[in-house]
């Protein structure tokens, strides 16, 4: 009976035992011996490098992560060496996932860093300078790579988009118009220009009138001319601004954004060529698009491959200029590779992220299978636009990136709740329930007060 | 020493009576009480997550109960709380027609307790696509059936909360329902015959008996469900996208996980939590005083 004792007792401590060393969590990367010489990977020296194992987080769709995959494996043909282990999050679950990683010291040696949370890691120190490996490499030219691209990730200890680089561009996000042609050609309407400047917002009214369709007369159109128009391009086009981030000055109360708000607004209320603006409806406007009822629309990259599957055929235009300016834009989202600074394989972490972002096979792939314009310029102005897939006008995406494109409104903010504010509660205009005249003269000393609270 | 007190076979039950309480006391204790108290640490610092923690004293709490928005929350929860007497009624309701011998009973108490064990994350985005304005599977009943135009259940401010009232009902009343059939299994007939002897109507016989007898399970259903609405979440993610417009749906939980996980003031977020501890705690304290009141104990 005693000894019985004995071995539940010893079943109690290993119980024990398991549970601290999930709280401990098991993730640690494989204890390689970094201690005696991990110095020397460093430098290079030697012939024979020691086995490192770096880990590798990032997030995305299974197209995404079967890419990745790919790419890992030929790099660690290239690399033998090293290990590569890659962990593929829901994009929901990121940024959560993220922050308790680098909270708890256990931040992956490369991963996706997004444009809202790269100034505060830079800030933190979180991410390693990448600027003494770029120099060193020759994988790496400068003038090779979008830098419009690059400039997101360059800090020069106090803001972002000067000074060395602390990350490496995942891929580049050209937001750009889209439209059905068939519904074009079956209304007898002129379809848009692609080219900048040349197709105002009234020609888009027009067309979008036209392609508005009432069939069943019940008040309510089974087709719509236009749908989640981007608030970003009307603002910008019209010469606005959210925020000069030079002064922190927050500038939704001024008269070029608010009329471009109330355009867009009117594009449901008054017009009725639009569903409603709402941003939950974003989600009804892809599906009317993909449905054949909806004529113009936005869409980014990686749309490519759902929009491939379509049985009508569609293309890209430059987003309507605005009347008062002639003038159009759009944003340019860009994802990143941020390397820890407390990565014990820094050299291995920086190959990893660079080919990743650079290597030509892997960009080749990558836009290939539609999920990107490729970060290397030469590459996108050659095979990339000669592919032989929708769209045929790719040269939008091009301008987007070389011309009209801008950074999203978060980059340059650490802390984005004055825009998240903005969003929220922006239903009231999109409702009619206020001009945006009103709304945004009410709603600016919010903003300011929130971003002078946590960003300044 | 102590343990002299007890023979030996008394030692031996009370080793296995430990060892068995063990590893819940230790994981409530590793997984439990530390983070609590270190919650309590954080909530006096301003902590990004990134950089290393700063004393702050009280301000996480002053600026806490500055803010707007915390109100809001506040409010969109207990508004959400309108679910539960409303879930009760539904839930006793059902479990009184569940209660009948009928053939098939166990098959339709199995359909109504389905949604309580299905994934609330799956379960969110399937309700995401039956309340979407045009293509949504109610508003084209609602227009097919009876000619009215819906509303834009989670696009309109106005909506969103009666909307994630009605997926908290869909989602609720069938593990109440278990419960009140539990309840109502455990009535002794003799009651039922005995007022009828005195010529007690069926409704007599409901709001005398049955409703009193099952007082406990009225008070349990209400203390978990006011719980419950206190932290709900994962549909809130889901299906009120950045808190819903004009954080119409935002919920104190979501307040804190915004804090927390995207706008890095883990904190902040830590005092949030413990505010809405206390309040949890108060409000049961409450609940447990008034019971002594109505719920009927034999």
């Amino acid at each position: 009976m005693k000894r019985k004792m004995k071995w539940s007792m010893l079943l109690l401590l290993a119980l024990v035992l398991v549970l601290s060393a999930c709280s401990g969590g098991g993730n640690d990367p494989a204890p390689s011996g970094n201690a005696s010489g991990g110095e020397q990977t460093d430098t290079n020296a030697g012939d024979k490098k020691e086995n490192v194992t770096i880990e590798f987080m990032g997030h995305g769709n299974p197209t995404e992560k079967s890419i990745f995959e790919k790419l890992i494996a030929s790099f660690e043909a290239k690399y033998p060496n090293v290990t590569v282990k890659y962990t593929s999050v829901p994009p929901a679950e990121y940024a959560q996932k993220m922050k308790t990683l680098i909270a708890s010291g256990k931040a992956p040696d490369v991963f996706y860093v997004g444009s809202a949370e790269f100034y505060r890691f830079a800030e933190a120190g979180t991410l390693l300078n990448l600027q003494p490996y770029l120099d060193k490499t020759d994988l790496f030219n400068p003038d090779n790579v979008w830098t419009q691209a690059l400039d997101r990730y360059r800090y020069d200890g106090t803001s972002i988009g000067a000074g060395e680089l602390y990350g490496l561009p995942k891929d580049v996000g050209p937001w750009a118009f889209v439209y059905n042609k068939d519904l074009f050609e079956k209304a007898g309407v002129p379809v848009p220009s692609a080219a900048a400047g040349e197709w105002t917002w009234n020609d888009m009214l027009d067309a979008a009138k036209k392609l508005t369709v009432d069939e069943n007369g019940d008040g309510k159109p089974e087709q719509y001319g236009v749908g989640a128009y981007s608030l970003e391009s009307a603002v910008w086009g019209n010469g606005g601004e959210f925020i000069d981030y030079k002064t922190g000055t927050v500038l939704v109360d001024q008269p070029e954004f608010y009329e471009a708000m109330q355009f867009v607004a009117d594009l449901n209320l008054v017009h009725g060529v639009s569903p409603n603006q709402e941003a939950e409806q974003a989600m009804n406007a892809y599906t009317r698009f993909i449905n054949g009822q909806l004529a113009m629309f936005a869409m980014g990259p990686w749309d490519q491959p759902a929009f491939w599957e379509l049985p009508f055929g569609w293309d890209l235009a430059a987003w309507p200029a605005s009347p008062n300016t002639g003038k159009t834009a759009t944003w340019l989202g860009s994802m990143g590779f941020g390397v820890s600074a407390k990565s014990k394989h820094p050299q291995e972490a920086f190959d990893l992220a660079s080919f990743l972002s650079l290597d030509q096979n892997g960009q080749r792939e990558n836009y290939q299978l539609g999920q990107a314009v490729p970060n290397l310029i030469d590459m996108a102005n050659g095979e990339f636009m000669e592919m032989d897939k929708s769209p045929e006008n790719r040269q939008v995406f091009m301008d987007i990136i070389q011309e009209y494109g801008r950074p999203d409104i978060p980059y340059g903010s650490k802390d984005t709740q004055w825009i998240d504010t903005f969003w929220q509660n922006a239903s009231k205009v999109w409702n009619g329930e206020m001009t945006a005249k009103d709304w945004t003269a009410q709603i600016k000393p919010q903003m300011q007060e929130l971003y002078d609270k946590n960003n300044k | 020493m102590q343990t002299k007190k007890f023979s030996g076979y008394r030692r031996k039950e009370l080793f296995w009576l430990y060892l068995f309480v063990a590893p819940p006391v230790l994981g409530f204790l590793l997984f439990g009480l530390v983070p609590m108290l270190f919650s309590i640490y954080m909530s006096f610092q301003d902590w990004d997550m990134l950089s290393d923690p700063t004393g702050v004293g009280l301000s996480n709490y002053s600026e806490l109960l500055k803010d707007e928005k915390l109100y809001k929350s506040l409010y969109n929860t207990v508004y959400l709380m309108i679910g539960i007497p409303i879930g009760m009624v539904i839930s006793l309701l059902l479990a009184i027609l569940m209660n009948r011998p009928l053939k098939g009973i166990s098959v339709m108490r199995t359909i109504y307790y389905l949604p309580v064990i299905s994934p609330i994350i799956a379960v969110s985005l399937l309700w995401q696509w039956i309340l979407n304005q045009d293509y949504g599977l109610l508003n084209n009943l609602l227009w097919d059936w009876f000619g009215i135009r819906g509303p834009n259940w989670l696009g309109d401010p106005d909506w969103v909360k009666p909307s994630l009232i009605l997926i908290g009902l869909w989602g609720g009343v069938g593990g109440n329902m278990v419960l009140y059939l539990a309840g109502l299994q455990s009535i002794a007939s003799s009651y039922y015959e005995a007022a009828e002897i005195d010529g007690a109507g069926a409704w007599h016989k409901f709001t005398k008996i049955t409703v009193p007898l099952l007082s406990p399970i009225h008070f349990f259903v209400l203390v978990m469900g006011i719980i419950g609405a206190f932290q709900s979440f994962s549909q809130i993610y889901v299906l009120a996208v950045d808190g819903g417009p004009e954080y119409s749906g935002g919920t104190i939980v979501y307040y804190i996980f915004q804090h927390a996980f995207e706008y890095f003031n883990m904190g902040y977020a830590s005092a949030a939590a413990w505010l809405l501890g206390i309040l949890i705690f108060i409000v049961t304290l409450i609940q447990f005083k008034l019971s002594n009141k109505w719920v009927y104990q034999d």
